[in-house]
């Protein structure tokens, strides 16, 4: 069968990624090259990824599942999650990815919103959606990876049901508008708002995996990001999959040791990682590169924060590659901007659209801006990954769309030569270490604590994480500063939230400013903060 | 109580997991939330249970769990 993409007008993602590729004579073809934590390898080929996302399908078609439920992954980087994901996709189950670091609030906050049927976790987890489950009275099913037999009739076995399916599994024609995968994503107000893709989306993830990337069939590819994110599924599953390509997986965490020894040992050709970990790989003895052959390693590429400069011009010097910066959002489910091989990089600069997308930097009125000039970040809508609406919030849905165009939250400009610069966010989000993280989600959190009277949470430039977190925060006046205080603040974040929502710093101050309505003024605390002018302050209240 | 218990008291309430249990071999590959940003908890809960201080980049070197009971062990003696 020839390589098309879409074969009798089936769009579904779990198929493409996986019988479709054993019927193109990929079945004994390496999927998944699964590295464990403790650096063991485990090859799966199309057709295990085939019959094992088959048999989870199975698994929940018996439970009752169809179209539309809403199913999510609660896990740490590991083959099951893999096999659930493109399982549920198969059924035409909407697949949500969790991040496997959330805390209660932030899996309650999802789970509720999404009305999720249920979830597959690991044992260690199921202890955080226990303690909201009275508050999920949709969740019906919680299925754990790592116990041998059922535990209740809602706390089950995987091992026990994958035992028990079948792994023969057709899935049903799935047209373009069939909603797929599920991400929720965090603003500067409200609770996090989730982001629905539709099966269409496999067209953009497949061209700009192709043609930005440069995957083919031979590449063995390595993509860092967790599938807890975007860049975990339309990058980590959804193109390189759809193109057959295999993929070095590793469940473990950072480790410039560890993560050198995998791009030489697996002979990695193209990798995709986060401007973090790559900061985190400058400040590491140069040395240690020197020890590595890297000769199969074609292209590097990064996502989730501007590039900085000084880590393309170290790639050049150390490992002697080019690193290409990519730009996409939740929203945009694929690649929008990008630097790539062909394209001349200037550090710093987010490149130039990819094929297909029309960007531009838009005015407040909905002019379009100059060269050199700063504005919204737009791009013309109707790319086909583009999402459909914000679960149970189309009205700020709609607000997204002004003039004809998708406004993207962030600010940029484009030069005389057609590439975009990236200057930061239009409103008050967080972008720590490639996660957007809501500061309102974090003051409400803070709230929680007995001794905390008020907060506000605004993100300050850090060398290594792009922004950090800090927190302002008063006390109520019969309490005062300790260390165990501020431990007990910061663990409150963590297992609420997430760690990576977890204040790097808390200022405690005796007031937090607040205009008239009672808004905490963010912006006079990010100049109180930074030492800069607040600007207008008129309506200053404290 | 010895410092190996002392740890394994504070483990379980920073990562919020009551059935850790440590060895010395254990490393963040074991603990699931153990990551970069949670280790920060981690030196904070341990620095203020023990009553020490850790130098910058003191704790990046450390290997497993053993290896930061003997560091806690040297601070406290000092």
């Amino acid at each position: 069968m020839e390589d098309r993409l879409i074969c009798n007008n089936q769009f579904n993602i779990g198929h493409i990624c996986t019988r479709q590729q054993c019927e193109q004579g990929r079945g004994d073809k390496v999927a998944m090259r699964w590295i464990s934590p403790a650096m063991e390898r485990t090859d799966y080929t199309f057709s295990d990824l085939d019959a094992e996302s088959s048999r989870f399908a199975n698994v929940l078609q018996a439970l009752g599942y169809a179209a539309g439920d809403v199913f999510f992954t609660f896990l740490p980087k590991m083959p099951e999650q893999f096999f659930a994901f493109l399982g549920a996709l198969k059924l035409r189950v909407v697949a949500g990815t969790l991040f496997s670091n959330f805390g209660e609030e932030a899996l309650l906050d999802r789970l509720g919103d999404s009305q999720a049927r249920g979830v597959i976790t690991k044992k260690s987890f199921v202890k955080k959606i226990a303690n909201v489950r009275d508050r999920l009275p949709g969740l019906r099913h919680i299925i754990v990876v790592d116990i041998d037999e059922h535990q209740s009739g809602d706390v089950l076995s995987y091992r026990q049901l994958m035992r028990d399916a079948s792994s023969d599994f057709t899935a049903p024609l799935t047209t373009p508008d069939t909603p797929s995968v599920l991400h929720y994503t965090s603003g500067s107000t409200g609770k996090p708002k989730g982001v629905q893709h539709v099966h269409r989306s496999v067209l953009h993830q497949n061209q700009t995996a192709r043609e930005v990337l440069c995957l083919a069939e031979d590449e063995i590819y390595w993509c860092t990001a967790d599938q807890g994110w975007v860049t975990g599924t339309s990058y980590g599953i959804i193109g390189p999959w759809s193109l057959g390509v295999t993929q070095v997986h590793f469940g473990g965490g950072y480790n410039a040791e560890h993560w050198f020894t995998l791009l030489e040992q697996e002979q990695v050709t193209i990798w995709y990682t986060a401007p973090t970990a790559l900061r985190m790989l400058l400040r590491e003895d140069p040395a240690l590169f020197g020890r590595f052959d890297l000769a199969r390693l074609k292209h590097i590429f990064s996502v989730g924060e501007p590039l900085n400069p000084e880590v393309i011009h170290w790639s050049r010097r150390t490992l002697g590659r080019e690193i290409y910066d990519t730009w996409f959002q939740t929203e945009t489910g694929g690649i929008m901007i990008s630097n790539r091989p062909g394209l001349e990089v200037r550090p710093g600069s987010m490149g130039k659209p990819v094929t297909g997308i029309e960007a531009a930097i838009i005015a407040d009125d909905g002019s379009t801006m100059p060269d050199k000039e700063q504005g919204n970040l737009c791009a013309k809508p109707g790319w086909p990954s583009m999402f459909v609406t914000y679960l149970n919030n189309d009205e700020v849905y709609r607000q997204k769309f002004r003039g004809g165009y998708y406004f993207s939250g962030d600010t940029a400009y484009r030069d005389a030569d057609g590439y975009f610069w990236f200057l930061g966010r239009s409103d008050d989000v967080i972008n720590t270490a490639g996660h957007l993280i809501s500061p309102f989600e974090i003051e409400s959190a803070l709230l929680e604590i007995p001794e905390v009277a008020e907060s506000g949470v605004i993100g300050a430039p850090d060398d290594l994480l792009f922004e950090k977190v800090v927190a302002f925060v008063t006390l109520h006046s019969q309490f005062s500063y300790s260390r165990e205080l501020e431990l007990k603040i910061r663990l409150h974040v963590t297992n609420k939230l997430s760690s990576i929502a977890t204040p790097q710093e808390i200022v405690f101050t005796d007031v937090i400013p607040k205009n008239k309505s009672g808004k905490i003024m963010r912006r006079v605390l990010k100049a109180r903060y930074l030492g800069t002018d607040a600007g207008d302050i008129s309506t200053l209240e404290i | 109580m010895d410092t190996m218990e002392t740890l394994n008291g504070i483990f379980r309430e920073v990562f919020d997991d009551p059935s850790i249990i440590l060895k010395r071999e254990t490393t963040a590959d074991d603990i699931d939330e153990w990551d970069s940003l949670s280790h920060i908890n981690l030196v904070i809960a341990v620095e203020t249970k023990f009553n020490i201080r850790f130098a910058l980049g003191e704790l990046q070197t450390l290997k497993n769990v053993g290896e930061m009971v003997d560091l806690i062990e040297k601070k406290i003696r000092k």
